[in-house]
C-alpha cells in the first residue's frame, strides 16, 4: 500500500516500522528521548522518541509549536523527496543523503533550533543514529510524493 | 565495630541467636535508609530511578572522606583515606549526569566489529596520506580526552558519583576513538604520519594542567570537544567509503555527549555560583584564543591537519583550494555552534559585551 | 518536551520560520563558491606528506574484526622496553621537536605491560552489558527482611570494592606512558567495568524494599590506595588480594542469587572480573620475570597484605551477610557460615595457585589468619 509524503500517515507508517525492530544492524543506537520537528514546505510534524521507541507522531497546525521541539529538520520539499528515494534505492541513506551530511551541506543546516538553544539542538548529534534509522525505515514504505515543488 | 549499644535495636531473639552461634548480626539493624523500592521504567532500571529518599540528590557539600557509597551508614572508625579534593557540589555537578551516563552505556560500539573495514578499498596516494595524517592527529588528540577526565575520578567524593561515572564513560569513549583512528591509519596500506606540529598540551592554559575541574571542563568539553565534534560530523563529507562514514558518525554521537556534559555543568555552575562567572569567562577567553590559534583544532589554518582536511574535502591535492574553502565553511559552523553552546550554558553575555574573541566571531558572520 | 533539562535558555524568543526555498545542491555551491569565494588560501606546504617511519602497512581484518593487536605490524609492533617520550605521541608516529613534556612517571615496559592487554581490551568491548536493560529487574520479588538486609549489606560492600578499583585506576592511569597504549586502553575498560559494578550493586540494593548497609572500615582499600611504590605493587594488592576475593564472591553468585536478576548480575560481573585478573596476573608475571628481586618485594607486601585482608574479613559485615544469604535467613546462618567458610577456602586456594602461576610460592609462608580459612 502506498503512502503519501508528506503526511501524518507516512510518519505513522515510519513509526510502526521503526518500532517493529525488523531492520537489523542497528549499530550505535540506544535509548533516545527527544521531540523532533519535521518541516516540509508548509507541512509540519513532530516525532516523539521515548526510551527505545517512537511513541508519537503529530501534524502541527501552527509553526510556533516548533518551540516545544528539541530541534526540527527542514529541507526543501524536493530534497526530502530525493532523500527518501535515495534511502529506497540503497536500503538506507547513501553517503550523500545521511541526515548528518545534509546538515553539513546546507549553510543553515538541516537541524535547527526554534529557541536557538544549541544544547537541545545537539540532541540531533547525540541520537543521530536513531534518527537515521528512523528515516532509513522508509526504505520499506511505498512512498508517493505530493506535488509541492516550490522551487 | 564502634557502633554504640544504643544504636543496636536487634530483636532479642536475633541477638540471642547471634550470641549462641558466635555471630554479631548487629549490621542487621545498622544501615542506611530502609524500605527503598526503585521501579524499572521503560528505559530499564536507570540511575535516575534509584535517586530516592536519602539516596537521591546529594547535598551542596560532602564530608565523605572514606569512600562510602552515598546513603550508606557511616561509621566513626573508618579510615579517611579518600583525600577527595572535590567535595563541593557546584565544582562538578550537573543536573543530568546520570542520564548522559546511561546514554553512554546504551550507545557503546566496537571499533573492531561495528565498522565495515572491508569496504575500504585502495585510494589515491594523496587521499590515503591525508586520511592517515588526520588519523594520526586525531589519535593523539583523543589521547588527551581519554586521560584528563580520569585524573578527577580519585579526586572526587563518591557522593557525587553520577558525574564521576559519566567521566569514566568518557574515558572509555575516547579510548575507543584513539583506537579507531589508529586502526584507520593501518587499514589501507598507509601508516602513521607526523604527530601534531603544534603543542596540544603541557602548557598553562592547556586542558591537561587545569587545577580546577570547571576550568578543565570548559576547555575539554566546550572548546576542545566542541570543535572535534564538528570535525567528526564533517567526516561524512570526507569519507571515501562506508567504514570511514561509520567511524565518524559513531564517534560524533559520543562526542556530542561529552559536549553536553560540559554545557550542563557550566549551566549548573552559573546558576548556583554566579560569583564564579567572571573567572569562568577568563577560561573561555583562553579557550577561544586556542580555538583561533588552533592548537587542538584540526580546522585551524596552516597546519598539517588543515592541509590534510583540505585535500580530503576537495577530493585530492589538485582540488586543494576548493577543499580549503569547504574547510572554512566548516570552521564557520564550528564557531556558530560554539557561540550557541556558550549561550546555552548561561555565558552568552560575552557575545554582547565585546568580550568574545573577535577573530572567532568573524567566522560566525 | 521529554527532557526536563532541555528547557529553553535565555536566547529563546518569538520568531517565525524562514522557509527553505533553496535546493540542497544550490546551497552547497553558493556557500563554497559564493560566500567563501574570496577567502584567503595559504600556500600549500605539504611537507607532512612524506613524514612517516613506515608506509604501506595493512593490518589484517579477521573474523574478530580489526583488532588493536592486529595493528602491531612492522615498526608499529616494536614495543620498546623503555618509552622516553614524555608527550602523547602515538607509538610509531613521526616525531616533531619542541613538544613540552607532560610528566609520565611510568616509562618502563616491565612496570605495566601484559602481553594479553590488547586482546582483553577487545574482549571487554565485545562483552559489554548494560545494568539498566540487561538485568531482568522485574524478576526480583519480595524476600524475608533478614535476607534482604544481607543482600543489601553485601551490595554495599561490593559497591565499595568497585569504588576502590575506580579510584585506584584513576590514580595510576594518567601516570602511564603512551608508548604502551594497549595497557592504557585495557585499563580504561576495567574502570568502565568497575563503574558498572558500582552501579549494578547500588541498583540492586535500592530495588527491593531495602537500602544500603554499613560501610567497611577500609583496611584493604587503605592498603591499595596508599600503595605508591609503583603500579606493579598496587596491582599486586588490587588484583591478587582484593580482586580474587571479589571474584570468588561473584563466582558464588549462583548460590547467592535469590532470583534471575541477581543471577544475571553475578554472571555478568564474574566475566568482567576474570578479565581484570587475567591482566593483573599476566602483568605481575611479566614484572617478576624482568626484575631480580621483584618476587621478594611482592612476598614482603603480601605478608602484610594478607593480615589486612584477614582483619577485614573478620568484620561481621563481610562474612555474616554471606552466611545469612547462604542459609536462607538468620536461622540458617550457622549452616550458611559453613558455605561462607568454603568460599573463603576457595579464595585462599585460588590466591595460592594464582601466586604459583606467576612464580611465587607462599604455601609455607601464608599468614596464619588466611591459613585458618583453608578447609
Amino acid at each position: 500500500m502506498s503512502v503519501i509524503f508528506p503526511s501524518l500517515n507516512w510518519f505513522e507508517e515510519l513509526r510502526n516500522r521503526f518500532n517493529s525492530n525488523q531492520r537489523d544492524n542497528q549499530v550505535g543506537v540506544g535509548t533516545c528521548d527527544a521531540l523532533v520537528g519535521v518541516a516540509c514546505g508548509e507541512k509540519l510534524f513532530t516525532v516523539q522518541f521515548e526510551a527505545f521507541e517512537c511513541t508519537n507522531v503529530m501534524e502541527l497546525e501552527d509553526e510556533s509549536a516548533l518551540e516545544n521541539t528539541d530541534f526540527y529538520l527542514e529541507l526543501h520539499p524536493n530534497d526530502w523527496k530525493d532523500m527518501i528515494i535515495n534511502i529506497k534505492e540503497n536500503n538506507g541513506a547513501g553517503l550523500s543523503f545521511t541526515l548528518n551530511t545534509l546538515d553539513l551541506e546546507l549553510s543553515d543546516g538541516l537541524a535547527k533550533s526554534w529557541t536557538e538553544d544549541q544544547y537541545r539542538q545537539d540532541l540531533f548529534f547525540r541520537f543521530n543514529q536513531t534518527f537515521q534509522y528512523f528515516f532509513d525505515a522508509s526504505a520499506d514504505v511505498e512512498t508517493v510524493f505530493e506535488e509541492m515543488d516550490i522551487a | 565495630m564502634t557502633i554504640s549499644k544504643e544504636e543496636l535495636d536487634l530483636a532479642p531473639a536475633v541477638r540471642e541467636f547471634g550470641e549462641d552461634n558466635n555471630l554479631d548480626l548487629s549490621w542487621l539493624d545498622t544501615r542506611g535508609e530502609w524500605g527503598v523500592r526503585a521501579e524499572p521504567s521503560k528505559r530499564g532500571l536507570t540511575l535516575g530511578d534509584i535517586q530516592l529518599g536519602s539516596y537521591g540528590e546529594p547535598g551542596d557539600h560532602s564530608d565523605n572522606m572514606t569512600g562510602r557509597p552515598r546513603g550508606a551508614r557511616a561509621r566513626n572508625d573508618a579510615y579517611r583515606v579518600g583525600g577527595y579534593k572535590i567535595r563541593s557540589k557546584a565544582d562538578i555537578w550537573l543536573s543530568n549526569a546520570h542520564v548522559l551516563y546511561e546514554e553512554s552505556l546504551q550507545r557503546q560500539w566496537s571499533s573492531a566489529t561495528d565498522v565495515p573495514w572491508n569496504t575500504i578499498k585502495p585510494l589515491p596516494d594523496d587521499i590515503e596520506r591525508a586520511q592517515c595524517q588526520l588519523a594520526t592527529f586525531l589519535t593523539e588528540v583523543e589521547f588527551v580526552a581519554a586521560e584528563v577526565p580520569g585524573r578527577w575520578l580519585a579526586a572526587t567524593t563518591p557522593d557525587y558519583f553520577e558525574p564521576r561515572m559519566f567521566l569514566i564513560s568518557q574515558v572509555m569513549d575516547e579510548s575507543r576513538h584513539l583506537d579507531v583512528f589508529r586502526k584507520r591509519a593501518f587499514a589501507n596500506g598507509g601508516g602513521l604520519m607526523q604527530r601534531p606540529n603544534v603543542t596540544t598540551s603541557g602548557t598553562v592554559g592547556s586542558i591537561d594542567l587545569s587545577n580546577d575541574f570547571t576550568e578543565m571542563s570548559s576547555r575539554l568539553h566546550i572548546t576542545g570537544e566542541g570543535s572535534v565534534l564538528t570535525i567528526f560530523r564533517m567526516g561524512e563529507l570526507m569519507a571515501y567509503n562506508e567504514a570511514e562514514k561509520t567511524i565518524y558518525r559513531l564517534a560524533a554521537q559520543d562526542e556530542a555527549r561529552h559536549v553536553a556534559f560540559g554545557v550542563m555543568h557550566l549551566r549548573y555552575l552559573a546558576e548556583t555560583e554566579p560569583e564564579r562567572k567572571e573567572e569562568i569567562h577568563c577560561y573561555l577567553d583562553e579557550g577561544e584564543g586556542a580555538l583561533v590559534a588552533g592548537n587542538q583544532n584540526p580546522a585551524s589554518r596552516d597546519t598539517a591537519q588543515s592541509e590534510a582536511l583540505a585535500i580530503l574535502l576537495g577530493g585530492g591535492e589538485k582540488n586543494f583550494d576548493e577543499g580549503y574553502r569547504k574547510l572554512m565553511a566548516v570552521r564557520k559552523r564550528q564557531a556558530r555552534e560554539y557561540v550557541q553552546r556558550v549561550r546555552s550554558a548561561g555565558f552568552g553575555e560575552r557575545f554582547e559585551n565585546g568580550r568574545a574573541n573577535q577573530e572567532l566571531l568573524a567566522y560566525t558572520r | 518536551m521529554t527532557n526536563k533539562d532541555n528547557e529553553p535558555q535565555d536566547s529563546a524568543r518569538v520568531r517565525s520560520r524562514r522557509r527553505v526555498n533553496q535546493r540542497l545542491r544550490d546551497a552547497v555551491s553558493k556557500e563554497t563558491s559564493g560566500d567563501l569565494k574570496d577567502v584567503e588560501i595559504p600556500p600549500k606546504k605539504l611537507d607532512w606528506m612524506k613524514r612517516t617511519y613506515q608506509w604501506g602497512v595493512k593490518a589484517d581484518v579477521t573474523d574478530s574484526g580489526l583488532t588493536i593487536g592486529a595493528l602491531n605490524v612492522g615498526i608499529y609492533g616494536e614495543i620498546p622496553d623503555r618509552w622516553d617520550d614524555q608527550s602523547r605521541m602515538p607509538r610509531g608516529a613521526y616525531p616533531m621537536p619542541g613538544v613540552p613534556p607532560i610528566g609520565y612517571s611510568i616509562s618502563e615496559k616491565r612496570d605495566l605491560w601484559a602481553d594479553n592487554a590488547a586482546d582483553l581490551y577487545e574482549e571487554a568491548i565485545q562483552r559489554r552489558w548494560t545494568p539498566a536493560t540487561d538485568i531482568p529487574w522485574e524478576a526480583i520479588g519480595p524476600l524475608p527482611d533478614d535476607v534482604e538486609a544481607a543482600v543489601c549489606q553485601l551490595c554495599t560492600m561490593l559497591c565499595q570494592h568497585a569504588n576502590t578499583e575506580i579510584e585506584t585506576l584513576g590514580t595510576w592511569l594518567h601516570q602511564m606512558s603512551y608508548g604502551y597504549h594497549e595497557v592504557k586502553l585495557f585499563l580504561a575498560t576495567e574502570m568502565f567495568d568497575a563503574a558498572r559494578h558500582f552501579e549494578v550493586f547500588r541498583k540492586r540494593a535500592l530495588s527491593n524494599g531495602g537500602g544500603l548497609g554499613l560501610e567497611l572500615k577500609g583496611d584493604v582499600k587503605r592498603m591499595i590506595i596508599e600503595s605508591r611504590g609503583g603500579w606493579s605493587e598496587t596491582a599486586l594488592l588490587l588484583y591478587l588480594l582484593r580482586g580474587l576475593f571479589t571474584f570468588t564472591i561473584y563466582r558464588y553468585g549462583s548460590i547467592l542469587a535469590n532470583n534471575d536478576a541477581e543471577k544475571a548480575i553475578f554472571e555478568k560481573s564474574v566475566q568482567d572480573k576474570a578479565r581484570h585478573l587475567s591482566y593483573g596476573l599476566e602483568h605481575l608475571r611479566y614484572a617478576i620475570t624482568r626484575q631480580d628481586d621483584k618476587d621478594l618485594v611482592f612476598n614482603n607486601l603480601l605478608g602484610i597484605g594478607e593480615r589486612l585482608v584477614a582483619r577485614e574479613c573478620k568484620e561481621p559485615i563481610v562474612l555474616e551477610p554471606l552466611a545469612v544469604i547462604f542459609g536462607g535467613g538468620v536461622e540458617g546462618a550457622q549452616s550458611g557460615m559453613r558455605t561462607a567458610q568454603r568460599l573463603m577456602s576457595d579464595y585462599v586456594n585460588l590466591y595460592l595457585s594464582s601466586l604459583r602461576s606467576i612464580g611465587i610460592d607462599r604455601s609455607d609462608s601464608l599468614s596464619n589468619d588466611l591459613k585458618s580459612y583453608l578447609l
